[in-house]
């Protein structure tokens, strides 16, 4: 079995097992069955804050040490954030409509920057499409990349920062505001989505690396451009 | 029954949105292996 078959198989029993739990979890109060939708979209965008700063971490060392398997690592990275924040405003635009009575509100903080962050990164994965030249390429997200990781913390405190519809952590270092078997399932499906996170990325820079390995290598920008030779100009 | 309807949906959803991306990654490596 390879490595990436491993830990797809690794990440499916995790995520089934995250699963039962967040359907077998006591409901809450006033949310009811709503409040099961914590088991993933939390999960989602912790995995999204994680991608991102790998993403991060990847243009740093891009940047730093040249090297194309860091540019890969960021590129793969981003994707996978990308899907994640996604689907964690998929489900918290459904939560929305079901506790707050609208799917969206405009003017709050938590959502906005949310899917400013989405649409950064997604501007991010287009830069990357638009450029053919793999170093111009790399250098130009590398930037981007490290630029754009300030929204992370910007995201994750704006409901401590700003008065927001979004409520604030529930999961705090002083104690948790939700009953502990609530607290185990969300636990264990965030360990599940981490697993998840991992799967995808091996598959993604497995993907990454036969594909720069298929493809023919260009070397440096410019390569192609050479100087002209003054001695095969004829005069006029 | 609603709701339950709606949760399962968003479950549904959100995970064939991430099964959906895995076997886009596998395909795609088999195309660029053969």
């Amino acid at each position: 079995m390879t490595r990436v078959r491993l830990l797809m198989s690794a990440a499916a029993i995790a995520v089934a097992l995250g699963l039962w739990f967040a359907l077998t979890a006591p409901p809450d109060r006033l949310q009811g069955e709503y409040s099961r939708l914590i088991n993933i979209h939390v999960p989602s965008l912790w995995l999204a804050f994680l991608a991102f700063a790998v993403t991060a971490f990847g243009s740093v060392l891009w940047l730093v040490r040249k090297s194309h398997r860091w540019d890969r690592l960021a590129a793969a990275s981003a994707e996978v954030g990308v899907l994640f924040t996604g689907i964690g405003l998929f489900t918290g635009m459904v939560w929305g409509q079901a506790v707050w009575g609208t799917p969206w509100d405009w003017q709050d903080p938590r959502l906005m920057s949310t899917a400013v962050m989405f649409f950064v990164y997604l501007g991010y994965l287009a830069l990357r499409n638009a450029i053919d030249d793999p170093l111009v390429r790399a250098r130009r997200s590398a930037i981007l990349g490290v630029v754009a990781v300030v929204q992370v913390p910007l995201v994750y405190f704006s409901v401590n920062m700003f008065r927001t519809l979004h409520q604030t952590q529930s999961f705090r270092p002083d104690g948790s505001t939700m009953p502990r078997e609530m607290v185990v399932a969300m636990l264990i499906n965030l360990a599940a989505f981490t697993v998840l996170y991992v799967a995808l990325m091996a598959a993604r820079l497995e993907m990454a690396r036969l594909e720069d390995a298929a493809s023919p290598q260009v070397g440096l920008a410019g390569d192609a451009v050479r100087p002209p030779r003054l001695s095969e100009v004829e005069d006029v | 029954m609603s709701d339950t309807l709606v949760v399962v949906g968003t479950f549904l959803i959100s995970y064939g949105l991430i099964v959906g991306y895995a076997v886009y990654l596998h395909l795609r490596r088999r195309r660029i292996e053969t």
